[in-house]
């Protein structure tokens, strides 16, 4: 392709000149109307087909060409009285303001306007030998010199006192409480001098100023504004050919009063309504006026609203695209698909299409592809001119005779294809990775649940996108830099994110606990499951210990040692010989058997260990039939008992130190008052007992309980859940200023409070749990924290999400670059020396930093 | 009265010589005003007399090692 390159030097943007804008409008519009009795475009009117055509087969009137090739043409309506453009109003008060009314002049002495005038030229051709700004005086700068005209009583020249301006939105001008016209604004605007414009900073050859009072309106073209026929056969007209009817009819009215000689007031009103038309016209937003609507009620869209804001023209059609090669539908789960593939529904499958590029050396095997007429086929072949033809069972014969070296075909999906797979929003690098199609029955698209972490997706409904690289270029840097593989571990800290969770957390601990053993029977589906064939050594009963058969999926020869679940975890020679699988196991924090198996093994051990041993927790826990019900939340008679004296101890401890501080007995905290230490007291021995009560419920629930054991494994609920539900809530309530103290009257929380008790039950403790039920009391704390935290979720989420994105928006294209140092896409230098010590969390696994 | 940039958490700011100024641009490999920039109303450079164009060197300390920072000095 043949491309001339020029570098865009400047762009000057002026205001239309209404003898420009009657050249570019040529056809006038007369009638406030659309279309006649016969559903024909009105000569004259909004449609009118000199404007251009939109329904395809129809000749443009002014140019000949049809709908594609028309460009469309502009129109113009005759304003019978001018108005102001509303979008231009603070432009015009500066002016009006500046200037005296009876000269003209701007409101400066001789002296200083040379001042600002040298300080003027001094700027400019500094900016043209694009050097520093030496001696430009300070205060020179146009807010200086309009303070300094705001300031002035009366002209220089002709002594003529300031009138009191006074400007009211959206477009009234009030000069010494008398109402101007837009004309009379017009005739004042009109006389100030271009140079004087100049010292105001505006360029009068591009910008008269009487050129923001509109005589005439330009109207955008038909395809601007496209009319739709609706299924019923009823046309429906754009939001801006409904303003422009309205602004015609009202010019109309105008006219019609102005030649009857109606009463001044009477056109003064419908001068007026001109007015706020036009305002509306261009922003339908203006602050003080009434936004135009339509019949239903909803907001007429006009000018400024095309382009405004998220939905508007710049953010939602020019930075955002839709893209072709895409797919999106709802995710769901399948243990069975690899870690770094996608499950893709036939139906996508056979829609997206991947380019396959002929050879001399593989032209065979495309005239096999071509001639294929069921699912992996050839859809579209792309001749060497680049024309783009369907293939279809006409035309194939044809193809496949004239198929040649240099042509593309293109393929439908298929298994093994390299796609990327994406979720919204994509916060961080691994929102996108790439993954192997794997095409299945179904509507969805599936995945491995242990990547749903980077994703930070679940399987209630959500939807992600799917793309497919087209050039060979793209497909290898996505399978070589975005293969989930590759992104096992974070960059921001290092840990794993992409790890077994849940189910796949606690079937390896039960798996791996110290007395587990399996049978025979067990053991060898358990082992099937993972594609291992070989038995570990039986004990002497015959059965197989748990961790032997961990040890199978361990790549051989590991060594690593740990600590896991609290406790010691060491695998010796590919053994596991001490400890129990947890969450932490999974390279959380600073166990690191995920980082070591990648560091010793690779990138495909590390992903086959994650992918087998989630599929063998899960078939193991499947095996077990792990369930949570009301049993796990029912408390034993010695737990009843543990929660009882617990919290008859900590109550009486309270009442102590309630005691002690009524005698001034108790000995206040270094830096606290009396009272904020007695209460930062109450609040310790409150956190003990919530801590004493986890530690009761782990030493006397039994490993029977479920829930306590994927506490203990860290794979899903923590232990406090649990002692909320059997044993009692704890402290509800916690405000930002700690315990909730107000909220009735008098210094406490509700009327059945006595003022001012400090007690726990009176500031929101709650010594009942979710099981035996709580009092409406309790409720009421319980519900106010509840509320808190919600309205807090929703706030947070707003604002750090907003925050995030104008983070990575500035931060987006700087990179690391081969010397380390950090820069932008310009090459400006940010930080000389990456980090400071070049160290990326990602590869510093195991190294100490000192 | 002692000044606030005598301070011991200021950084170390040194002018850098003409020729200095030009291997450091060379071996970063930046033109001068792809550099991060200091005013030459900031304290620091003023105490160094530093004239728009030249090249302060800051000494930082980042964790144990001793780090070079490199600002273009600007005019305002």
């Amino acid at each position: 392709m043949i491309m001339q390159t020029e570098a865009i030097e400047s762009i000057k943007f002026g205001v239309l000149n209404p003898d420009d804008a009657r050249k570019l409008g040529v056809i006038k519009l007369t009638v406030p109307d659309t279309y006649n009795e016969d559903g024909y475009p009105i000569e004259g009117g909004l449609l009118d087909q000199r404007m251009g055509v939109i329904d395809p087969g129809l000749l443009c009137k002014t140019c000949g060409a049809r709908a594609k090739s028309c460009p469309g043409h502009f129109g113009r309506i005759e304003l019978v009285r001018p108005v102001l453009h509303s979008e231009f109003t603070k432009v015009i008060y500066m002016i009006l303001q500046s200037t005296c009314k009876n000269c003209h002049r701007l409101l400066l002495s001789d002296e200083h306007m040379n001042e600002y005038k040298d300080a003027l030229n001094q700027i400019e051709e500094a900016v043209e030998i694009d050097a520093e700004l030496g001696d430009v005086k300070l205060g020179m700068g146009s807010a200086a010199m309009l303070k300094r005209i705001k300031n002035m009583k009366r002209c220089e020249r002709c002594g003529t006192v300031k009138g009191k301006l006074k400007f009211s939105a959206p477009t009234y001008f009030y000069i010494d409480d008398y109402k101007m016209k837009p004309d009379e604004i017009r005739d004042l605007l009109e006389k100030v001098s271009q140079d004087d414009l100049q010292v105001l900073g505006i360029d009068s050859v591009v910008a008269r100023p009487e050129w923001l009072v509109l005589s005439v309106l330009l109207v955008p073209p038909v395809n601007v504004r496209p009319s739709i026929t609706l299924e019923s056969g009823e046309r429906s007209e754009d939001d801006l050919t409904h303003k422009l009817v309205d602004i015609m009819r009202i010019n109309l009215r105008l006219e019609q009063n102005l030649n009857a000689g109606a009463p001044q007031i009477i056109i003064d009103d419908l001068w007026e309504l001109l007015q706020d038309h036009g305002t509306t016209y261009f922003n339908n937003e203006t602050a003080s006026i009434p936004p135009a609507r339509h019949r239903s009620g909803r907001a007429l869209k006009t000018l400024a609203q095309r382009l405004k804001g998220k939905e508007g023209r710049f953010r939602y059609n020019l930075s955002g695209k839709r893209v072709n090669y895409s797919a999106r539908t709802v995710i769901s789960v399948d243990p069975n698909i690899d870690l770094d593939e996608v499950g893709v529904p036939l139906e996508i499958a056979s829609k997206l299409t991947v380019p396959f590029y002929v050879t001399a050396w593989n032209i065979d095997k495309a005239r096999e592809m071509l001639s294929r007429t069921e699912y992996p086929m050839i859809v579209n072949a792309i001749a060497k001119d680049g024309k783009r033809k369907r293939v279809i069972d006409l035309n194939r014969e044809e193809l496949i005779k004239d198929l040649q070296p240099g042509m593309v075909l293109e393929r439908q999906l298929a298994d093994g294809d390299i796609t990327l797979f994406n979720r919204q929003p994509s916060l961080h690098r691994v929102s996108i990775m790439s993954h192997r199609a794997k095409v299945l029955n179904g509507r969805t698209f599936r995945m491995n649940y242990c990547v749903t972490a980077p994703y930070n997706a679940d399987f209630d409904g959500d939807e992600m996108n799917l793309h497919v690289p087209q050039s060979l270029e793209a497909q290898s840097e996505a399978k070589y830099l975005m293969n989930p593989k590759y992104q096992v571990f974070s960059p921001r800290d290092g840990d794993a994110i992409i790890t077994n969770n849940e189910d796949g957390i606690t079937g390896m601990y039960m798996l791996t606990k110290d007395d587990n053993f399996l049978t025979k029977e067990q053991a060898v589906y358990i082992l099937s499951i993972a594609g291992k064939y070989e038995l570990p050594d039986p004990t002497k009963d015959g059965l197989y210990r748990g961790k032997d058969i961990f040890s199978l999926l361990l790549p051989k020869g590991l060594d690593f040692e740990g600590r896991s679940a609290k406790a010691p975890f060491v695998i010796k020679k590919g053994k596991l010989v001490q400890g129990v699988v947890a969450k932490d196991t999974f390279g959380r924090g600073d166990n690191k058997l995920l980082a070591k198996i990648g560091k010793d093994f690779g990138y495909d051990v590390l992903k086959e260990f994650i992918f087998v041993s989630a599929k063998v927790a899960d078939a193991y826990v499947t095996m077990m039939g792990v369930t949570v019900g009301v049993k796990e939340y029912t408390t034993s008679k010695k737990l009843a008992e543990e929660r009882v004296r617990l919290l008859s101890e900590t109550f009486s401890n309270i009442e102590k130190l309630i005691e002690d501080y009524r005698n001034r007995k108790l000995e206040p905290l270094i830096g606290y008052t009396l009272r904020q230490s007695l209460e930062r007291m109450i609040i310790a021995e409150l956190n003990l007992v919530r801590d004493r009560a986890g530690e009761m419920l782990l030493k006397y629930e039994s490993s029977d309980n479920v829930a306590v054991e994927m506490a203990r494994s860290g794979s899903r609920g923590s232990v406090l859940n649990i002692e909320q539900m059997t044993m009692f809530l704890g402290q509800q309530a916690t405000l930002s200023g700690g315990r909730i103290k107000r909220g009735y009257y008098t210094n406490r929380v509700l009327p059945h409070i006595a003022p001012g008790d400090v007690r726990p039950g009176a500031r929101g403790f709650v010594a009942t749990s979710y099981y035996s039920g709580l009092a409406p009391t309790d409720l009421f704390m319980h519900a106010v924290g509840s509320r808190g935290s919600e309205v807090y979720k929703a706030l947070l989420t707003a604002r750090s999400g907003y925050l995030y994105r104008r983070l990575s928006n500035a931060l987006q294209d700087y990179s690391v670059k081969s010397d380390y140092s950090v820069r932008d896409a310009n090459n400006n230098l940010v930080e000389v020396v990456y980090g400071g010590d070049k160290m990326n969390p990602l590869y510093t696994q195991f190294d100490t930093v000192d | 009265m002692p000044s606030k940039s005598d301070h011991e958490l200021v950084p170390v700011h040194e002018l850098m010589s003409d020729k200095e100024a030009k291997e450091v641009l060379e071996s970063l490999k930046v033109s001068i005003e792809n550099l991060p920039k200091i005013l030459e109303s900031d304290p620091q450079a003023k105490k160094l007399e530093a004239k728009p164009g030249q090249i302060i060197r800051i000494h930082r300390r980042e964790g144990k090692h001793d780090m070079f920072y490199y600002r273009v000095v600007i005019g305002e």
